[in-house]
């Protein structure tokens, strides 16, 4: 019927099917045991919710309600205890190194009882994304190795990702319009490393993380190209914290303020640094500012993805107990019609929004930054080998200054298409906007369906409405996300447009 | 919109607007919090009482019994620009329409012609009354049971709206072997009657509400026994567009907010509002705003005129200003970004205020079946 080169034709033509359908293409390669690890996980995250999550999820909501400066130090000691700080980390740098995916999944599971909670968890790990996607070795070792450590001593080591300014949150995490944009992180190269002045804020869990990825500008009005990205540490001379942002949810997720004044930090804490990152790529540094946001925001927004999909859930879930316990005219209301209805639309969006990070998770594992894990050989040999091999033979090849740098930094910064960064960055953003628009949707439907009963904090339901409205936000505005999409997967197709230039 | 259409109604819009702007903005922030404490008591007991003496409690109550004598334009116009302010105290004013449209209803003369007249405070004026629910809807209302001239109720009745504040409320009981419910006036200072903490609820934090226990409290029979979904019927009738007014009232706070900061925030070297999409989210809040705007005054006008089936506009209006308004307040927080969602500016509590009011006279998908039920009849 149709000859080989035929059906290649006719499938590479745009919209490119292998794009369009990842599950098909890859789901057959995915190895085994990564789906018995998740479901371990999944598993996990289920004991944890019924232990800890679900018995205090409202008292501490109300105690922020109570005392806004509330922190919430037990529920992070007790993340800690479960080895949530650790779980996704590399073996190589001592983490238990549960595949990447499945924090989505184990998120949706958390966030489906408490989305802050949820947060205090999962955004240690845009702070771990933000430090492995620079490269930089030595320094992931180390820091690391203070989360490791964190975790046996039974004293906490997070980290947070400081990027967002008071005059710029959308602008700096897009490269296209950054330069444009009121930003005023400075960062002064000084003997011995940088001085660092400016403000962040809205950043999570800023003030309970040990360590910071902190986000400075060499050229505050050409910071695309000067961009210095480095770890700070809690306690360091001139870094200082502000508000406590009182916000409308997820309010057990503290958003910190934090200062910068004459803030010294050291060069062996710099990771990502124009100047330095010449001597292992050729890409400009603008192109290298850009593939580590890309690679930064691909990892994140599927996992904000899997955050929207929890609200819906725990909307969904919500009024699902609601409907089977109510009655309308002496029947119960789940008899209704209409009421099955609602709950099958409620339904729907869950599982939607579930395929849409799903396909993002894959784009990662297939075509994006942790494509080589994913690969069977690969997978088993660092599922199985004993932790010696990676004490012994890979730690110190990898933090050996310059074969571990070179390595990592041929990985990350050379080591991916642009086509198929487009497909990792445009379909994060898909599943991070999808997912968060049908999280508000389901508890609007969710409180119509409930009443007054929804309105009751002790029900929970109105506090799933409050988190979720963060989620359409942070991680780039669900409008900006919008815009990736068409920059990422639509564009290609139309040789006119112009991406933020109007 | 509904002063332009009434030009009556102006010294009254001047009158609310300026108690709005000068009374209830200056402690917008500082009323909308949790947990209640004594300060509650004392700031709602000091608006409470502007209300009162400015009459906006009895606005549509007829003058024979102390009150204003409005139609239903008047208190749209007022309950849309309270909430534009602050949303919380368009339900106290709400609440108390409603409770003595139900009296009214009830065709309880003598008792309304007793209550407000002789009423000393705002307290005493003031009828709590559970708006939030449709009392045909509860499955296990408060019974009452006939003792000497009067009733004695038992139970429990959820979310009384101002109920920890007042000294009168309406309350719908069951009266053993009858059908149907009925209405009953309790005095809830009453040793019988515990009250809850107030509930830790989503928005509308300025006016607390209760639950209420019942533990034999006397109580006086409102109208007929077993006829009280008609009373209800009659007074919600005309007061789900009073529940749509308060939506308006509230998606132009958000529509002036967002474009008042769209217009000084900068991103990508421009003031946002020069970005095309957010001018497509401030122009779809600007139509649903304008309609909605229109939509309210047009019943409330056709309500005065006695048009055919205005009972149906009335709600069909409240359904559909509801949804608009949960559109527009979220989207109010999106042009704000990550400072919308912050408690030091007003569109997080519109966002919580607006699904707050939507839950107003009962669940909405039983309203809309409702409707269709009375159009198919």
């Amino acid at each position: 019927m149709l000859t080989r080169s035929q059906v290649k034709s006719f499938i590479s033509r745009y919209p490119d099917f292998r794009d369009e359908v990842l599950s098909i293409h890859y789901a057959p390669r995915m190895p085994k045991a990564m789906v018995k690890e998740t479901q371990k996980i999944v598993a996990l995250a289920r004991k944890f919710n019924d232990e800890i999550a679900r018995p205090l999820f409202l008292e501490l909501d109300r105690k922020t309600h109570e005392n806004p400066e509330f922190l919430p130090w037990d529920l992070v000691k007790k993340a800690n205890e479960w080895g949530f700080y650790t779980m996704w980390m590399p073996k190589v740098f001592g983490g238990k190194g549960y595949n990447m995916p499945s924090i989505a999944y184990f998120s949706e599971e958390i966030g489906s009882v408490c989305l802050g909670i949820a947060n205090v968890i999962g955004v240690h790990y845009l702070g771990v994304a933000g430090l492995m996607m620079a490269g930089n070795t030595r320094v992931i070792k180390k820091v690391m190795n203070d989360v490791v450590q964190g975790e046996k001593t039974g004293d906490p080591c997070l980290i947070a990702l400081a990027i967002t300014e008071p005059m710029a949150g959308t602008d700096v995490e897009e490269i296209e319009l950054e330069d444009r944009g009121k930003i005023t992180c400075h960062v002064r190269k000084v003997k011995g490393g940088y001085i660092v002045n400016g403000t962040k804020i809205f950043i999570s869990m800023g003030r309970l993380s040990k360590w910071t990825v902190l986000y400075g500008y060499t050229n505050l009005k050409k910071s695309s190209e000067n961009t210095v990205v480095m770890m700070v540490k809690q306690g360091m001379k001139g870094f200082t914290y502000g508000t406590h942002e009182n916000k409308m949810g997820q309010r057990i997720c503290t958003a910190d303020v934090l200062n910068f004044e004459d803030c010294f930090v050291p060069d062996e804490l710099v990771i990502l640094d124009p100047e330095r990152a010449k001597g292992f790529t050729k890409q400009k540094s603008r192109d290298v500012k850009m593939r580590h946001l890309d690679y930064v925001l691909s990892l994140s927004r599927p996992v904000v993805g899997s955050f929207g999909t929890s609200a819906a859930r725990g909307a969904f879930e919500a009024a699902l107990r609601f409907a089977n316990e109510a009655e309308i005219d002496g029947k119960p209301m789940i008899s209704y019609e209409w009421v099955q209805c609602r709950l099958a639309e409620m339904y729907s969006n869950v599982r939607l929004g579930r395929l849409a990070y799903a396909e993002a998770n894959l784009a990662n594992q297939h075509r994006g930054v942790y494509n080589i894990l994913q690969m069977k050989p690969i997978y088993y040999y660092l599922k199985y080998l004993p932790l010696a091999f990676f004490n012994n033979v890979l730690s110190p090849l990898l933090t050996n200054r310059s074969i571990g740098t070179w390595l990592m930094s041929k990985w990350y910064l050379d080591g991916q298409k642009p086509e198929d960064q487009h497909l990792c960055t445009g379909l994060g953003s898909l599943a991070k906007f999808n997912g968060t628009d049908i999280g508000v949707k389901n508890c609007q439907i969710a409180l119509e369906l409930m009443g007054q009963t929804g309105m009751r904090h002790e029900n929970g339901m109105e506090k799933i409405l409050r988190d979720a409205k963060l989620l359409q936000i942070y991680e780039g505005t669900n409008q900006l996300n919008r815009i990736n999409v068409f920059k990422s997967l639509i564009a290609p197709a139309c040789p006119k447009a112009k991406i933020f230039e109007e | 919109m509904i002063t332009a259409l009434n030009k009556d109604l102006k010294p009254f819009e001047d009158l609310i607007t300026e108690f709005a702007r000068e009374e209830l903005k200056p402690h917008v922030e500082k009323n909308d919090r949790y947990p209640y404490d004594s300060r509650d008591a004392e700031i709602i007991e000091s608006n409470f009482r502007k209300i009162y003496d400015l009459g906006f409690l009895g606005i549509m109550l007829p003058e024979e019994y102390n009150g204003i004598g409005q139609g239903i334009s008047a208190l749209c116009m007022m309950l849309g620009h309270v909430a534009e302010v602050d949303a919380s105290y368009s339900l106290i004013i709400f609440t108390s329409s409603l409770s003595q449209e139900v009296i009214l209803a009830a065709g309880a003369d003598k008792t309304a012609k007793k209550l407000f007249p002789q009423a000393k405070t705002a307290q005493d004026y003031f009828i709590s009354f559970p708006s939030f629910t449709n009392p045909g809807q509860v499955v296990t209302l408060p019974q009452a049971a006939i003792s000497g001239k009067d009733y004695k109720l038992t139970g429990n009745l959820d979310y009384l709206v101002l109920g920890n504040f007042t000294n009168w409320a309406v309350i719908p009981a069951k009266v053993s072997g009858k059908q149907g419910y009925s209405f009953f006036l309790v005095d809830l200072k009453d040793k019988a009657v515990r009250k809850s903490a107030p509930i830790f609820s989503l928005g509308l934090h300025a006016c607390p509400i209760v639950d209420i226990t019942f533990d034999g409290v006397n109580a006086q029979l409102l109208g007929e026994e077993g006829e009280g979904e008609k009373y209800f019927n009659k007074a919600s009738k005309v007061l789900h567009v009073a529940t749509a007014a308060i939506s308006s009232g509230i998606m132009k706070g958000s529509l002036k907010e967002a474009m008042d900061y769209a217009k000084e925030r900068e991103q990508g070297g421009w003031t946002i509002v020069n970005w095309s999409e957010v001018r497509m989210i401030l122009a779809n809040m600007t139509v649903k705003s304008k309609a909605v705007d229109m939509c309210v005054a047009g019943t409330c006008q056709g309500i005065e005129a006695g048009i055919p089936d205005w009972g149906v506009y009335s709600m069909a209006a409240a359904i559909h200003v509801h949804e608009m308004a949960c559109e527009v307040v979220t989207d109010g927080i999106q042009v704000l970004g990550g400072n919308g969602y912050m408690k030091d500016y007003g569109q997080e509590k519109r966002y919580r205020d607006a699904r707050q009011v939507q839950a107003l006279l009962g669940l909405v998908p039983l309203r809309k079946l409702s409707l269709i039920r009375e159009i198919s009849a």
